[in-house]
């Protein structure tokens, strides 16, 4: 032994750790154990949403579950994110949940991998009531893999209490251009001194740049499943916002931190801008969150541009796993959410205006002053004929976070809005036709 | 100082050992061998646990599995195209800087508050506490949240360049700053290499700074000739393990981004890619290669590390 002092540290002992953490890395999933079965029948439902919504949503399948002896309904909720990233691993581990809520932009991700069920094979399910422009958005290769939980669209809302205070009047919504909507935005930023800025709604959401190519004769997602939208009417998208912010019309770079939040956190809200774009089955929530004197308007170039933009969208859609244990009981969950009045009564317009028109027809009368402004606007905008949409092709949410990760690079003049959109399109044809 | 150098082994064996005279005992070096595996036993255990996700991961990263059907051998389809996607050149970027920037700092911080608490502050254990905090919570998802606040438009970091008359940037949601305002947080969890540069610091004899101040050595003379020396192997030991954690990071881009690695892939991190491949994009099986390829780099950096060690690093048994 040698007589000097050491640290009691040895090679041997930083090798073992280091192969130990990088080993960390390479950890994966675990898979889930089917449920036992056997008695009654048990139900396993998942949705995302706020803890409002699953009040209404309990409140509903209660009923369902008196209508139904015997079969009891499990729910889960949580915010879309983490929803998302769950039912991912949920279908992997093979231990999918019933019934549950699906975005449009995912739908074709799982039913082009087989995991969901064709829902016309159910006959617990009846669609007599249902629209066949409803139906065509959860369909493709003629099987219906998903049902609109009810329909919406976008909207602008006004804070009128910003508008009238800074002596701004709010054009008129039936025939405004996005030439209007930019002058008026501008105005509000000048006459509020720069306190509240006249836009803010977010660049980055797809359901804007969908209804532009729509105004523009185009479709965003074609009838095929591809991309339509050309890459002029994407630049056109930003090079709208760019030049809205040059004008004061619209914050600067870096102003919105968590746009696309709920209604509370909405910047609205905090009275900091005085327009936004959003799903008008929220109206109500935004405009209690921002003091009751909220409009909500059709967005602008409806009239002025080739043709109308706006189609009755499904807010969401419910699917059926294809490894359902139990497809008949999941069938009639689904068909008691889309064609019961009682439920309906419990779940409002909360994912939207019920697609079968007797059941929308059946609660207008339970509906608040601001829900009825969303319903009535759904109804007014379908009057005229629309132009047709289609069901999300598979690669829709690569498509969508490119759009949000260019829409920063245009905001911050990473890139010109002609280069974004150039990018927007390879990236974006590339997702969707791998 | 012979009592230093073989305390702590000593005291490993006495407990392994288990009562004496029951039979012949081995030889120190066998009884040490077997309170070794004894304390590696955890271990042993835990990697029963990653072993098959392990293996699976090497399976998978040569097909396409997409997580919901039966996974079709590809061969090296996926590093093909790994070699061609620019999200993964920019999720490389992003780690890269992350980790070379960040590591070397927050090691110099800890060492240079580790030598002051060395010092014999009173209240050494509050300090030691305070400072360790960062490093539990820093991972955590509540202190990026935290973190996003602090540095938000309104957040405090702002307010009080506001005083100033300086408009401070935003931190969080413009692409040139966000990966900043991370590696700042990074480095403020120094305290896991500030307590192991401490127990280093500890077990220096004080006779050496005695001999040296007698010889008339100045204080970064001692530090340089003496402390750094015999601490150098534990610098090389939290310097592999920053490295690995920091090629590892996730949840700090996963919370900042909201998931996305936004503003603008900024703070794409390599295991975020690697995360959204495979859960959002379903596509495990280039998840699984990408994986490979983490493992690969770190066993690199890990290696020259390793080789380099040898010119720097300072054993004395």
């Amino acid at each position: 032994m040698k007589k000097t002092a050491t640290t009691g540290f040895s090679r041997r002992i930083f090798l073992g750790a280091a192969v130990t953490a990088a080993g960390f890395a390479l950890s994966g999933c675990g898979g889930g154990n089917p449920p036992a079965a056997g008695g009654p029948v048990e139900l396993n439902f998942v949705y995302w949403g706020d803890s409002n919504r699953a009040k209404m949503t309990d409140a509903a399948i209660r009923i369902f579950e008196e209508k139904n002896p015997g079969i009891t309904v499990k729910s889960e909720y949580q915010d879309s994110g983490p929803y998302a990233d769950k039912l991912a691993t949920r279908f992997a581990g093979g231990n999918p949940p019933d019934v549950l809520a699906m975005a449009n932009r995912s739908l074709l991700e799982y039913a082009q991998r087989g995991t969901l069920a064709d829902l016309k094979t159910l006959p617990e399910l009846n669609l007599d009531k249902v629209p066949d422009t409803v139906l065509s958005r959860g369909e493709v290769d003629g099987k219906l893999y998903g049902l609109a939980t009810g329909v919406t669209t976008i909207g602008m809302v006004v804070n009128k209490a910003i508008t009238d205070q800074a002596g701004v009047a709010i054009p008129d919504d039936k025939t405004w251009s996005w030439d209007d909507y930019a002058k008026f935005a501008t105005e509000v930023t000048q006459k509020t001194g720069g306190k509240v800025y006249g836009a803010g709604y977010d660049v980055s959401t797809e359901t804007g740049p969908i209804l532009l190519a729509r105004q523009r004769g185009e479709d965003f997602y074609t009838e095929d499943n591809k991309l339509g939208v050309s890459e002029d009417t994407i630049r056109e998208w930003f090079q709208y916002s760019v030049d809205l912010r040059n004008a004061g019309g619209y914050p600067p770079a870096g102003f919105f931190e968590q746009i696309g939040g709920s209604a509370a956190q909405s910047y609205l809200a905090k009275g900091t801008v005085a327009s936004q774009i959003i799903p008008i089955n929220n109206f109500k929530a935004y405009n209690e969150a921002a003091g009751g004197n909220v409009v909500l308007l059709r967005m602008p170039g409806e009239t002025t541009e080739k043709r109308r933009g706006y189609s009755a969208d499904p807010t969401m859609l419910w699917s059926i796993a294809a490894k359902s244990k139990h497809p008949k009981e999941a069938a009639k969950l689904l068909d008691f959410l889309t064609n019961d009045s009682d439920g309906a009564a419990e779940t409002l317009t909360q994912r939207g205006v019920p697609i079968n028109p007797d059941v929308a027809e059946s609660i207008t009368a339970k509906l608040s002053p601001g829900d009825t402004a969303f319903v009535n606007m759904m109804a007014a905008i379908q009057e005229d004929e629309l132009p047709p949409a289609y069901v999300y092709p598979k690669g829709a949410s690569v498509v969508a976070d490119t759009l949000k990760q260019l829409a920063t690079e245009v905001e911050f003049g990473r890139v010109t809005p002609a280069d974004a959109a150039k990018t927007f399109i390879e990236k974006s044809n590339a997702a969707i036709n791998k | 100082m012979s009592v230093l150098t073989k305390q702590a082994p000593g005291a490993a064996a006495t407990i392994a050992a288990g009562p004496p005279g029951r039979r012949k005992q081995g030889s120190p070096r066998r009884r040490n061998q077997r309170s070794g595996y004894l304390f590696l036993l955890p271990w042993f255990l835990g990697m029963l646990f990653t072993i098959v996700p392990f293996f699976a991961s090497l399976y998978l990263a040569f097909t396409d599995y997409n997580l919901f059907t039966e996974p079709n051998f590809v061969g090296l389809a996926n590093f093909q195209a790994m070699a061609e996607d620019p999200r993964l050149g920019q999720s490389l970027k992003v780690t890269f800087i992350y980790t070379f920037v960040s590591v070397p700092i927050s090691l110099a911080v800890a060492l240079l508050i580790a030598l002051v608490l060395n010092r014999g502050l009173q209240g050494l254990a509050i300090y030691r506490s305070v400072y360790y905090l960062p490093s539990l919570l820093g991972g955590s998802v509540a202190i990026v949240m935290l973190w996003r606040y602090i540095f938000g438009n309104e957040g405090i970091i702002n307010g009080f360049l506001g005083l100033f008359g300086i408009a401070g940037p935003a931190w969080v949601t413009d692409p040139n700053f966000s990966l900043s305002t991370l590696i700042v947080l990074n480095v403020w969890t120094f305290g896991s290499p500030m307590v192991i540069f401490l127990a280093g610091l500890r077990q220096v004899p004080t006779m050496y700074y005695e001999a040296a101040s007698i010889d008339g050595a100045s204080r970064w003379r001692q530090f340089r000739s003496i402390t750094i020396p015999l601490i150098s192997p534990i610098i090389f030991f939290n310097l592999i393990m920053q490295l690995i954690g920091s090629f590892q990071t996730f949840t700090q881009g996963y919370v900042m981004s909201g998931g996305t690695g936004g503003p603008a892939d900024s703070t794409l991190f390599y295991n975020l890619y690697l995360y959204q491949k495979g859960f959002t994009e379903f596509e495990m099986g280039y998840a699984s290669a990408m994986a490979w390829l983490l493992l690969m780099i770190i066993a690199i950096f890990t290696a020259i590390n390793f080789i380099a060690s040898k010119f720097w690093v300072f054993y004395d048994n």
